[in-house]
């Protein structure tokens, strides 16, 4: 039983049944584009837009009343790699922030990071009382999997409830991303984002991370959000399911 | 602010019924209403019945704190004319089935009824009704919410539910029962409802024989309770906590707690949601669950 403060001091304490309780789980994985098309400014420029992320995600989290942050990395190129494994708090990420790397002559195959982030977000790997898992897309190029691997993996990640109902957004790097792939990953009411230049990564996806937080939130009113936020149009015919009915 | 719960006023010897409810942090944040609703009753000198009921967040339903205050009304009432009913019953099968077939479809007709009597007295203004021809929803779709049931009737705890919330019951020995089966559609970002076409269907329940299987006592939590727990099971550990606490307090004294439980959970240290509960406690618990655990000890 967790003891709780006494309501006044003449009453006898308060006695919660239960184990404590605590904010909800909300799950934040940037898959991150780490192929070798990455090299030097992209690759610098977004090493440093995650760093900056995180002092504004850690603000998010002390100002908005239900959830709790934990991010993961998962960096991809030819294949998938974790970079930051296991729900990590934003305090902790910031104090053990290690930068991405880029890997030689990698790939851009999506397919398999679709399946690697399905598998953490299969029904024994998630909290019952999770918030709806929020995936940050970045890339500069266009997938180069081969033929039916986005598909395959796509439909890996979307077969789970918890990837179907996660918030997918996308940030395509330079004008070489190529948006109809994304279009297929992102969120009906979450669109895709572009970054024009290097300049414009960090301010993309601070936005972009912040926004996906907040449309997490239980209630929230994501096509309004994606409006303000993203300053561009969700699809009108697909409102925000968050607690409402099936 | 959270409300006082309720008096104790049944007959001592009788289950006694006690609720609380809290406004979300979030809800306050945001400038909502507490959506929740919560009602109970006895029913005679032994019975009683509670409803808690947990109105949808989303603009669409833009009336469920009144959808949800509604539901819980209508069903204490239907409740208390099921009770007429099971008396004929001598089976927990057929009590089942008459809260399948008579309670509630009862529940849904009157909640039905009382949303349409509630719009006739304040009908849509002009946005409202834009936006609800915007996305072709019905009216009733604006006072979207789920919906809790507990009767204590004789032997029979009778058990129903539509939409997301948690019904746990607590053994003697500090076992849990759940005895409503789990929704596999439910997700937990979506959920069941009183508002839509198909709710007889989509109502789940169960009937428990008290004669066979004694309980202390059952909650029913709105789910900004159980999103507010930190343990994933953690339905066992308040079941043991909670009997606890019901053999060794009088109900004055946990009526004086449950607010402060109701009010943890829906505070920016828990879920954030709307929070209530109805705790249906039974007579004689301080006996039941030390006579448990002296059949458990071990012989001197």
């Amino acid at each position: 039983m967790t003891p709780e403060a006494a309501v006044g001091a003449e009453t006898s304490p308060i006695l919660m049944p239960g184990g404590g309780v605590a904010r909800r789980p909300l799950h934040f994985i940037v898959m991150a584009d780490c192929s070798g098309s990455m090299k030097g400014e992209n690759m610098q420029a977004l090493n440093y837009a995650l760093r900056s992320m995180l002092p504004h995600l850690a603000s998010w989290e002390r100002d908005q009343l239900q959830a709790q942050l934990l991010i993961r990395v998962l960096a991809f190129a030819t294949r998938p790699r974790w970079h930051v494994p296991g729900p990590t708090s934003v305090a902790d990420l910031s104090a053990q922030w290690r930068d991405l790397e880029f890997a030689h002559q990698g790939l851009t195959n999506m397919g398999p990071a679709f399946r690697a982030i399905a598998e953490v977000l299969a029904p024994d790997q998630l909290e019952r009382r999770a918030l709806r898992p929020a995936i940050l897309l970045i890339t500069d190029g266009q997938p180069t999997d081969p033929p039916g691997g986005f598909e395959l993996g796509l439909a890996a990640l979307l077969g789970s409830a918890a990837g179907r109902s996660s918030l997918r957004l996308a940030v395509a790097v330079g004008r070489d991303a190529n948006s109809a792939p994304l279009n297929r990953f992102r969120s009906p009411d979450a669109p895709v984002l572009v970054a024009e230049s290097i300049d414009d990564i960090v301010d993309t996806l601070v936005t972009a991370s912040i926004a996906l937080s907040r449309m997490s939130e239980t209630g929230a009113d994501r096509g309004a959000l994606a409006q303000r936020l993203l300053q561009a149009g969700p699809d009108p015919a697909v409102g925000s399911p968050d607690d409402s009915i099936l | 602010m959270t409300t006082r719960p309720l008096e104790a006023r049944d007959q001592p010897g009788g289950w006694r019924a006690l609720t609380a409810t809290e406004r979300g942090a979030a809800h306050v944040a945001a400038g909502l209403p507490n959506q929740d609703a919560v009602a109970a009753y006895p029913i005679g000198s032994y019975g009683a019945v509670a409803a808690v009921a947990d109105g949808h967040g989303h603009r669409r339903h833009f009336r469920s704190s009144r959808g949800s205050r509604l539901a819980v009304a209508v069903a204490c009432e239907a409740a208390q004319d099921l009770t007429g009913r099971i008396d004929r019953c001598p089976a927990a099968g057929q009590v089942e089935d008459e809260t399948r077939a008579v309670l509630v479809p009862a529940i849904v007709e009157r909640w039905r009824a009382a949303v349409s009597q509630d719009l006739d007295g304040e009908p849509f203004t002009p946005a409202q009704e834009a936006s609800g021809a915007a996305t072709g929803d019905d009216v009733v779709i604006a006072y979207g919410s789920t919906l809790l049931l507990a009767v204590v009737w004789r032997q029979w705890l009778v058990l129903a539910q539509i939409g997301d919330g948690d019904i746990v019951a607590v053994r003697p020995d500090g076992g849990v029962l759940l005895p409503v089966p789990d929704d596999p559609s439910l997700d937990g970002w979506q959920t069941t409802s009183l508002c839509e076409p198909r709710a007889v269907d989509e109502f789940r329940a169960a009937v428990v024989d008290l004669s066979s299987t004694a309980l202390l006592g059952v909650m029913l939590a709105t789910d900004g309770y159980g999103n507010a727990q930190l343990a994933d099971q953690w339905t066992e550990v308040f079941s043991q906590d909670l009997a606890e606490l019901a053999a060794t307090c009088d109900p004055e004294s946990l009526a004086d707690q449950l607010p402060v439980w109701v009010a943890r959970c829906a505070s920016s240290e828990g879920s954030g949601d709307d929070t209530t509960i109805a705790l249906l406690l039974a007579p004689g618990r301080t006996e039941l669950h030390r006579d448990q655990q002296q059949a458990t000890e071990p012989p001197r």
